[in-house]
């Protein structure tokens, strides 16, 4: 199997001294579908935007597809972030804009400036754009106003700027946290279909426990910045997740007992 | 659910009591100061009036033959300096934002540019490019570009201030550089205020440019302070009403589409 994503003793100390990652091992392997679950402030934000350097982290290596993302010069960084996707909780889409320069906002690091400023995209990055529209099943909107879409489909709009990078690996940062549950199941099939129709490697924050069991491979638990928790979800169970947790589960940390 | 116990209101601040004594208080010093006086007003009211009556009727005949050319050359010089002003001033706001700043030097450089070139007003600038490169409208242009930059930068750059940083996040997670992260995911949101802040700074340089010819810096304001030298006061009634005609008429249809912008 081949590595994609490895911390070596990887550590994030913010400006002020808080220590939101302390010395994280971590080896995933390419096409792997990888949950992390813990408590808000656990450090799940932190290790995942350590992958493409959007938090750099301050100590140990962090490689992606065998490049180190720690201390590389901003031209390297740019170059592994282009082969990294990422969709955020709040979808951070451009509102005032159309879904398919939102898309092709994963195609800007292809192109120069001029084009994109002047909306001149080559034909081949419009064609990457319309199919990642197509994967997640919303072309039709292409050409409607990103504001006018439900957060479901905004969030769909997300996963296909993300595909438009055709990377090597997604990151997803509580896909689904602002969401209702039928559409959070919705947007988590999404994820689950892509990683197996195109074996990108896949690494997903979640705050809900059941999402994570019935969707992730493999967990990763995260408690106070420390990697607590390291295997297979089917050897889960609520024991698991009251150690990752340090206190016993309770109905916010499960999504199907929400309203 | 049990009710919790409810709160008591707040105290009842003294703060706004104290604020209007105290502007009413600087209002009575300040008046007394200027020395504004209404029986001033009353005495002055007669020889007020006949003032005025010079004024009128407007001297139309002369204004057909010599208003058109500097008022539309004054036109031209607002239209021009809304252009050249604003545009140069984009990539300036951007730079003026903490959020789009490419770092926190060239930040705290463009804001003090920006705080420096705004505290001199319009008349100081004309008077200074008149000195420096002589009479007429290409003055007047360059004092109002300065005019316009410095307040685009101040407006653009606060508008920036409060865009939504997340999608500029997203757009440096996929790779691009930071000139074209900012104008992908920044820009679009801070277009519609940018075209309605152009169409406002074209309406303030419309009004300045008609008095900064009374320092000699070319257009209509030339034209009046010619008249007001010699007197005719119903010349510059004829040009006063043409101003007003044309700074009202282009206010409303900027009005209009700024309106449907924001």
């Amino acid at each position: 199997m081949r590595v994609v994503i490895e911390f070596k003793n990887a550590s994030v100390t913010y400006r002020g001294g808080v220590r939101a990652l302390k010395n994280v091992d971590l080896t995933i392997n390419d096409g792997e579908f990888i949950v992390i679950v813990g408590l808000s402030g656990a450090g799940k934000s932190t290790l995942l935007r350590a992958v493409n350097g959007l938090v750099p982290a301050t100590e140990g290596s962090v490689t992606v597809d065998g490049r180190e993302v720690v201390g590389a010069s901003a031209k390297d960084l740019r170059e592994i972030r282009s082969d990294v996707g990422m969709i955020f909780q709040t979808f951070n889409l451009v509102l005032r804009t159309s879904v398919l320069n939102n898309v092709l906002m994963g195609r800007l690091s292809m192109v120069p400036l001029w084009r994109s400023t002047l909306g001149m995209w080559p034909e081949e990055d419009r064609e990457i754009a319309m199919q990642s529209l197509e994967r997640v099943g919303i072309v039709e909107k292409a050409y409607v106003r990103a504001s006018n879409l439900s957060g479901g489909q905004q969030q769909r709009v997300g996963i296909a700027r993300a595909l438009a990078q055709e990377p090597k690996v997604l990151l997803a940062d509580e896909p689904v946290a602002s969401l209702d549950p039928v559409t959070s199941h919705i947007v988590m099939r999404d994820l689950q279909r892509i990683n197996g129709e195109l074996g990108i490697t896949t690494f997903i924050n979640l705050h809900f426990l059941d999402l994570a069991r019935a969707y992730g491979k493999r967990m990763v638990g995260l408690r106070a910045g420390e990697l607590v928790y390291d295997g297979d979800i089917a050897d889960v169970d609520d024991t698991t997740f009251r150690e990752i947790y340090g206190r016993a589960i309770t109905p916010d940390d499960i999504l199907e007992t929400k309203e | 659910m049990t009710a919790g116990a409810r709160p008591a209101p707040p105290k009842k601040s003294v703060r706004p009591y104290l604020v209007a004594v105290a502007v009413t208080a600087f209002t009575i010093f300040a008046a007394k100061e200027v020395g504004l006086s209404l029986s001033q007003l009353t005495e002055n009211f007669k020889t007020g009036r006949d003032f005025l009556a010079r004024f009128f009727p407007p001297d139309w005949e002369w204004a057909k033959e010599n208003v058109p050319g500097p008022m539309i050359e004054t036109i031209q010089v607002a239209i021009l300096a809304a252009i050249i002003g604003c545009s140069v001033a984009l990539p300036i706001a951007f730079w003026a934002s903490k959020l789009t700043a490419n770092n926190k030097w060239v930040y705290y450089i463009d804001k003090w540019f920006l705080n420096v070139i705004r505290t001199i007003p319009d008349i100081f600038w004309a008077m200074l490019f008149v000195t420096g490169i002589g009479y007429g409208p290409f003055a007047g242009l360059l004092a109002l570009i300065m005019f316009s930059l410095s307040i685009m930068g101040k407006l653009l750059s606060e508008t920036i201030d409060s865009a939504d940083p997340g999608p500029l996040e997203a757009a440096k997670s996929t790779g691009a550089g930071h000139t074209q992260a900012v104008q992908a995911s920044i820009l679009p949101q801070v277009m519609p205020n940018y075209v309605a802040y152009a169409l406002y700074i074209f309406e303030l340089d419309i009004r300045a440019s008609t008095v900064l010819g009374i320092v000699g810096a070319g257009g209509i304001g030339r034209v009046l302070e010619a008249q007001r030298a010699f007197f005719r006061f119903d010349r510059i009634m004829a040009i006063v009403i043409v101003i007003f005609v044309f700074v009202f008429l282009i206010e409303q249809v900027s009005v209009f589409i700024r309106r449907r912008l924001v």
